[in-house]
């Protein structure tokens, strides 16, 4: 799922102060499940903003909704009218829902309450963390199912680097796991440890971030 | 009216001490809501009862390692800290949500507990204006 977490409430406070009637808009989806930006946490931020605004006598009517996603046009027909009536939306989706609610809504500002993080997992109860960077090139079937590109901190496809100690990443010693001493242990445990012999050649990364903005047409499926 | 201190109170253990307990004015000074455990508060809960005008928020669980539901208490202790996290962020004063840990024994502990929160109320300049906070209790 994409991962996100809540802005500072001060950053928030700061692009919505001027608002006199702003809607609060939930995404149901990714951030709902990490806990970031579902219909908990809209009542916990449109409280919030109500008693800031109360304690620095500033006037804003704040409404709530939740939706199914921000990413897909349909589900927006259910808050249309509270999007009209609103100056602006406070948008808890990520970036994408961000973005798209502002394509669906013409000349209705779109801000964002979250920094949207990255592709990630429910490692444990409250934890995520990052498994896909999104290359657009797989490369999972070399490397045991661990992805140098997203866990190793360099995006090595030919590790470790030197500054791999004791399991750790030198980028931060307590928190991360090197991704290399990861994909070493799983084809060991697999006993396939001989594959990582050969060179993995230079990477086409055109298939991702440096190829611009991403786009798929299935043909099969265009109306 | 103005409104009293919303307590919620683990029925396990700090309820029996709170319904125990025969002081008039510390019984007048919250009102009283029960719970399962106290790991049922949220802290849009808490919040929204600040929104509604309640000048305090106390929550009162097990005493840590003595929950019925194992770690309902720590829960409801890390849930008071987001929300007192977030009231600072918001420019208000934490001291409106409190947590403390009693059994069903410690009734004698409700009245100072109480009166603390009414204190640092009163104190910390925290409730909406025009709230008088625990009209009733003994000083």
């Amino acid at each position: 799922m994409i991962t996100a977490v809540q802005k500072p409430f001060n950053e928030i406070h700061g692009m919505v102060r001027e608002c006199r009637n702003l809607l609060v808009l939930g995404c149901g989806t990714c951030v709902t499940v990490c806990m970031a930006g579902g219909e908990k946490e809209v009542g916990i931020l449109a409280s919030t903003l109500r008693l800031a605004n109360r304690e620095q006598k500033i006037s804003m009517k704040i409404t709530e909704d939740t939706i199914e996603r921000q990413c897909d046009r349909e589900f927006f027909d259910a808050v249309r009218d509270k999007v009209e009536a609103a100056d602006a939306v406070l948008s808890m989706a990520c970036g994408v829902g961000v973005q798209f609610a502002s394509e669906v809504f013409e000349g209705k500002r779109v801000f964002p309450a979250l920094n949207t993080k990255f592709y990630g997992t429910n490692e444990s109860v409250g934890i995520w963390s990052e498994r896909c960077a999104g290359c657009g090139t797989c490369v999972l079937d070399k490397f045991g199912g661990v992805c140098p590109i997203a866990r190793c901190s360099k995006s090595l496809l030919n590790g470790p680097c030197g500054g791999s100690q004791n399991g750790k990443c030198e980028v931060d010693q307590e928190r991360i796991d090197c991704g290399w001493q990861l994909i070493y242990d799983r084809m060991k445990s697999l006993g396939l440890l001989h594959l990582l012999e050969a060179n993995e050649p230079l990477k086409d990364w055109s298939t991702g971030r440096d190829g611009g903005p991403g786009k798929i047409v299935r043909e099969d499926m265009v109306l | 009216m103005a409104k009293k201190i919303i307590a919620f109170a683990c029925e396990n253990s700090a309820l029996k001490a709170v319904e125990a307990l025969s002081d008039p004015a510390v019984l007048g000074a919250v009102e009283l809501v029960r719970l399962p455990c106290s790991g049922k508060v949220e802290i849009g809960m808490v919040l929204k009862c600040l929104e509604e005008g309640y000048p305090g928020v106390l929550i009162l669980a097990c005493p840590i390692d003595n929950c019925k539901f194992t770690r309902g208490n720590r829960r409801a202790r890390s849930r008071v800290e987001s929300a007192r996290q977030i009231l600072r962020a918001a420019g208000l004063p934490e001291e409106r949500v409190h947590i403390d840990f009693l059994s069903s024994v410690d009734s004698h502990k409700v009245a100072e507990i109480v009166r603390s929160m009414q204190q640092r109320l009163s104190v910390g300049a925290a409730g909406p204006a025009g709230i008088e906070i625990g009209k009733g209790a003994k000083a």
